[in-house]
This record gives structure tokens, sequence and C-alpha cells, in this order.
């Protein structure tokens, strides 16, 4: 046996020899454990939960009875965001943002139902994910297991014993990669089975798992790197521990959570209601299709007669009513786009700066690596909404376009008793309107996504390695 | 440059300074296969840089040192691999047996030995057979000094060094470690031992160097039956000492 695996050996032993490290690793295994089986059920229960949601809602809308088509557009439809099998590992934002969306004409909703809201306030500590696991947990034990790799040697005088017996500082500081790193794969074993249980559910795409992976390994390695490098630095074991502490407090706790406050006070986001006054007040300025004196729609309202070569909406050859319709929808929802894309550049701003934060704490760089490739980030969760609004207006301006041309426009403006009947269409057209499908990004748009964060762990990783090799060039020297 | 027939351990006119200060200076003294010297000196008077540098960890400015024709600052783990060095408090693994210290340290060495043969090397340290397969963690510090001289006694390498070595023994454990040190040296091992313990020095060596501001002032070597006249030399270690106090 090598002296580097004999080295490694007696790490371990060491380690198997202390019960407290034996219950320590016992605990975060049956934690991994516990969490894969509890962020697994979670999300299968949610994926199937929303699924037959959205097959209740799609049910919902394609049996309403004949109708106005503008009662439809105001009956709306729920739509669902499904999730993907990577949820069970990274839930994300998920779990914030909401997952279902009423659609309906005049409005851009916000998502809603997110498990935040309906849970207890736990869940905004952190929810048990082997994401979470990894990220937080298996660090502190890797610290508790491995403070002392080096420095309990050089406090002993067992450092001076292991180099008496023709022990390089190399096969030293290897040897206890290689102890430290064997504790982290074996750390990790439980949440990558469950990774690998993932792998074979439909719709799990190869590229972003290997990308989330890699990513972990690098963390788990970096922490590896770091906790012997801090140990072989110190001469005291106390020291070390503190030091490692210290690294995790402030890189694994304090700049995640800090990161995103900074963010909000350096890029303000309007709330809910500053965005539906701003909203109420241009919709204001936009005018009024009812008020015969409002410009614009004076001008829209010559232009389709000059369009149509008559004197009177009544001898138009389609329903006013329905152009009007069109035209306001296409309005209100450039309005709403317009606020909308105001919204995502602040939260893209901010969640930027928290990445850029990242270059600092690479956990927040393992965050955005794990969310990105996961499909469960900010940037999944405006995929949606935007989907969900193209597939709105869609669906609203169908609705208007048969208001326009199935129903009469002097039907639509009659009130005697019978009229109600006579605007109605038939239910049968419910069913022709698309359905909702959720295009999920590509493999290697998820891994693109991911790209960033994986650089910045490589980075610090390397960063690691080169300065634990020039530490341990001064290990065991002097008097 | 041919050594051969130099002694195992050879210093010629080694200098050491940290910073200006000289911690020997042009230090002589050499330690012939099969001998014991005894470095005495008070605190700060070169003692453990002698060793240190011995042992690779201090680069020295100026003169020669071999270990077995083996340069400890040109090459140190060459040098560490013709030495065992017993430190004044032994450092071994306390998680790990009297078997498997011995075990894991001949191994690190590349010089594995069977269970058999290192319990013979326990026995033959004088460490009794109930404590082999003990952790160290409730040793004393003979019980450790016997493992540790067991593994130096397996490893068969031609220098050891004692940094201080029957500090805190009682007189029976001093004179058990004197008995064993005689053993080691009647291998053909080449032994320094550096310390304060006049007593003990007298008892085991066949020389004794006085270190006085890093270099040595006077050697005397055992003669007879008699060895060393011991008043003599607590005369001269007391006006070494008040020296360097002054």
């Amino acid at each position: 046996m090598r002296k580097t695996q004999l080295i490694a050996r007696d790490e371990l032993r060491l380690m198997v020899r202390n019960r407290v490290a034996v219950i320590a690793f016992a605990l975060l295994v049956l934690l991994t454990l516990v969490a894969v089986l509890s962020s697994w059920s979670h999300q299968r229960a949610n994926a199937e939960l929303r699924a037959r949601h959205q097959h209740e809602a799609e049910h919902a809308f394609d049996a309403q009875p004949d109708r106005h088509p503008h009662r439809v557009v105001h009956y709306g439809h729920f739509i669902f965001r499904p999730l993907g099998p990577l949820a069970a590992f990274d839930p994300g934002v998920d779990a914030f943002t909401g997952s279902s969306m009423f659609l309906e004409g005049h409005r851009q909703n916000t998502a809603n139902f997110g498990d935040v809201r309906q849970s207890s306030m736990l869940i905004r500590f952190g929810q048990l994910t082997p994401a979470f696991v990894l990220q937080v947990v298996a660090p502190l034990l890797l610290i508790f297991l491995g403070y002392g790799v080096l420095s309990r040697e050089t406090e002993r005088g067992t450092m001076r014993l292991l180099m008496l017996q023709g022990v390089s500082r190399g096969q030293m500081v290897n040897g206890k990669l290689m102890a430290l790193g064997a504790v982290a794969a074996l750390a990790g074993l439980p949440a990558m089975i469950g990774f690998i249980a993932i792998a074979g559910q439909p719709g799990a795409l190869a590229l972003p798992m290997a990308t989330i992976a890699l990513g972990y390994a690098a963390y788990l390695a970096l922490w590896v790197v770091v906790i012997v490098l801090v140990s072989a630095a110190v001469r005291r074991s106390r020291d070390a521990l503190l030091a490692l502490v210290a690294l995790w407090a402030i890189g694994v706790v304090l700049l995640p959570r800090v990161a995103p406050d900074v963010a909000s006070a350096a890029v303000p986001l309007q709330n809910r209601l500053q965005t539906d006054v701003a909203i109420a007040r241009d919709l204001r300025r936009m005018g009024d299709s009812h008020n015969p004196d409002d410009p614009h729609f004076a001008a829209f309202k010559a232009s389709v007669l000059k369009r149509y070569g008559v004197d009177w909406v009544e001898d138009l050859p389609v329903n006013y009513k329905g152009l009007l319709a069109l035209e306001g929808e296409r309005l209100t929802s450039e309005l709403f786009d317009q606020y909308a894309r105001q919204s995502y550049a602040a939260q893209n701003s901010q969640n930027a700066l928290v990445q850029s934060v990242g270059v600092l704490s690479p956990t927040i760089a393992l965050r955005s690596l794990s969310m990105a490739a996961a499909g469960t980030d900010f940037a999944g969760h405006q995929r949606f909404l935007e989907q969900a609004e193209a597939y709105r207006y869609v669906l609203v301006q169908r609705l208007n376009r048969m208001q326009a041309e199935a129903v009469n426009y002097s039907d639509d403006t009659a009130t005697d008793p019978g009229a109600d009947r006579r605007k109605r269409v038939s239910a049968s057209n419910w069913d022709k309107m698309p359905d909702f499908t959720y295009q999920a990004p590509s493999g290697g748009a998820l891994a693109a996504g991911a790209l960033p964060g994986l650089v910045v762990i490589m980075g610090w990783l390397a960063a690691a390695i080169l300065l634990l090799a020039r530490t341990s060039r001064r290990l065991g020297e002097g008097r | 440059m041919n050594h051969f027939g130099a002694p195992p351990i050879l210093i010629d006119g080694l200098t050491v300074a940290y910073g200006d200060h000289r911690v020997l200076d042009e230090l002589s003294l050499h330690v012939p296969a099969g001998s014991i010297t005894a470095l005495l000196g008070g605190n700060g008077a070169g003692k453990s840089t002698t060793l240190a540098t011995l042992l690779g960890f201090v680069r020295a400015q100026a003169g020669t040192v071999l270990v077995s024709d083996v340069d400890p600052g040109a090459d140190p783990d060459g040098a560490r691999r013709k030495i065992a060095y017993l430190p004044e408090n032994v450092a071994l693994y306390e998680h790990l047996t009297a078997v498997e210290n011995a075990d894991y340290l001949l191994a690190l060495s590349d010089e594995r030995k069977e269970r058999g043969v290192i319990t013979d090397a326990l026995a033959a340290a004088g460490l009794q057979q109930r404590a082999w397969d003990q952790r160290l963690g409730g040793f004393s510090k003979g019980m450790r000094q016997k493992v540790a001289v067991a593994v130096a006694l397996l490893r068969e390498v031609p220098v050891l060094l004692l940094d201080e070595p029957t500090s805190g023994l009682d007189p029976r454990a001093t004179a058990d470690f004197n008995a064993l040190v005689s053993a080691v040296r009647d291998r053909g091992t080449a032994v320094l031992m550096v310390t304060h313990d006049l007593l003990s020095a007298a008892d085991v060596a066949d020389r004794i160097g006085f270190l006085e501001a890093g270099r040595i002032v006077e050697e005397v070597e055992a003669v007879g039956a008699e060895r060393f006249d011991v008043r003599a030399l607590h005369a001269r270690f007391a006006v070494g000492t008040e020296r360097h106090a002054a």
C-alpha cells in the first residue's frame, strides 16, 4: 500500500474510532436519506396535484355551456406549471414564486399558491432537500471531521514522526485529502442514489444532471481542500476549527442570506399595490373605449369604418364590440408587458447582483448552478410566466375575434329578453381552444444557465489547491 | 566527496542562525557507530537545533552535516530514513494500540514486519505483554518511549537521536531506559542524546560534550569501570549553565 493510502486509511481509522464522528456521519446520512425521500415524495405529489388540477381546469373550461365569448374571457382559465423531476433534488424558487396562474382578459395576474404561503414559517428557513443538505450541512460535518487532519499532527508532534518515516509533505497532504474526500463522497452518496432514481424519470435530462453532479462534487471537493488548507496553515486544532466554522458561517449562512437583501436594497422592486396603481393610472391615460370623445378610440373607430368602407359601426360586416375588445386587449397587454419587462429586468438585476456575490461565496454559486440546471431558478419561473402570458393573449384574442365574427353587433347591443340567448356561441367552441402546454427548456439550455456557477466553483477549487500546495511546503518547518 | 568510513553522525563547522542570533557556531561533532554521545547544555545552548538540523528541519548557514553520508539539508527525506528520533514528549498515535503504532510507522517507512516480530521488539523494549494491544491513550511516558524504541529497533536504522529522553521519568524507568539505549548501541547504532540529566548521561554515554553558546567547549570520554568523574562533570556543568545564564 502506498504511503498516501496508508495515511488516508489511518485518518479514516481515527474517525471510525471516534464515536462522535461516527454518530455525526450517521446522522448526516440519515438526514440526507430523509431529505431524498421527503423531497422525492413532495415532488411526486406536487407534480401529480398540478397535473390533476390542470386536467380539471381544462375540463371545466371545455365544459362551459353556450356563452357569450366575452363571458368566457372573464370566466378565465387556470394553468399550472409542471414540475420537472429535478425539482425533487432542488425545488429552487418554486415554493416561493407560486405554480399556478389564473388567466383572464384585461389582466395579467401573478402566479399563486407557492408552498411558502401555504406552509408553516419553517419552510422559509430552508426546505429539507438533498440540495440543502449537501450545500449547508455536509460542509459542517466535513469541518468537524477534518479540522484537525494536519493541525492535530503538528500540535501532537506526529507530523515530524511521519516525516521521519520518510513521508513527504505531499504524501501527507494527499493522504489527508484522500481520507476527507472519501468521507465527502460517502456523505454525498445517499443524495447521489436519489439523483440516480430521478434519472430514471420521464423528462430527466442527462446534461443538466451531469452538471449538477459535477457542481456538487466540485463544491464538496472545495470544502475538503479548504479544510486541509486551514488545518495546514495553523498550528493549533482549536484555531483551525474556529477559522473553518467562521468561514462556514459567513460563506454558507450569512452571505447567501445577506446578498438578496443587499440586492433588494440596491435594485428596488415595486410591490404589487404600487404596480397595480401605476397600471391603473396608465390605463386611464390610454383612453376609454366607451367614451365617444376619447381621441384614441375615436381614431380607431374611424380607421375601422374606413377600412371596411362604411359610415356606421352597425354597417360593419363584423361586430364592432369584438373589434374594440381586440384593440383594448392589444393595448392593455402591451402595457402589462411593459410593466412585466421592467419587473423582470429589476429581478434579473437583483439576481445578477446576488450572483456577483457568488464570487465571494461558492455556496451562492452552487445554489445558482443547482437551481439553473434543475430549471427551478428565477429564469425558469420567468419562462413559465412568459409562456403563460403568450397563451393568455392568444386565448383572449381568439375569444375576442369570436365575438367579432360569431356574435352579431345588433344582438350584442340589444337588451330585449331574448337578446342574451342570441349573444351566445356554441359550447363546442371551447373544446377547440388550444390547451396550455409548458415548453420545458432543452438540457443544453439548462446546463448553459448553470455554467457561470460551475466556473466560479471550479475557480475557487483551483485557487484553493494552489494555496494548499503553497502552504504545505512549510509543513513541519522550524525547530 | 567520498565519505567512505565517515561516522553515521558527522558535523563539521556547523553554523545555524535565526536572524542575527547564532544558535550554532561552527559546531563540530562525530558520533561513531556503536557509541553513545551525550550533549549537555543549558537552555538555549543549541541542543535542540543540533537535532533539528540533523533531521533536516533546520537549514545550516555553513558547515557540513551528514547522516550516514546523506546531507539532511539537501535530502531531508533520505536522511530521515536513516534516523530514529525520540523527542522529549514521544509523539505516537493515541487512537492506535502499541502494535498498531509500530505496524503503521513501519509500513510508512517501507519496513513492514509480521506481528510476531513487532511483539518481540516490544518485549525487548520492556513493554509488558498486556499493553501490546492497548491504545496509547492511557500510556505513561516510559511506556510510550518503549514503543518508540521498539520501532527504532525494528527499523534497524544506523542513527538514534534522543531529545531529553529521561525528563519526567522516575529513577527505575530511567534505569530501564538507559539499559535499552545501551542495547541499541550494542547493535551498532550511533546514538546522540541531548539532555539536562547529567547522571543519566554519565550512566549510559561513551562520550559527553558540553555545549555552550552553540559550540562544544569540552568533551569527556568514559574511561574504565568508573566511566566518568560525576563530581567533576557536575562542577563543569554548573559552571557552564551559570555562564550561559549570566
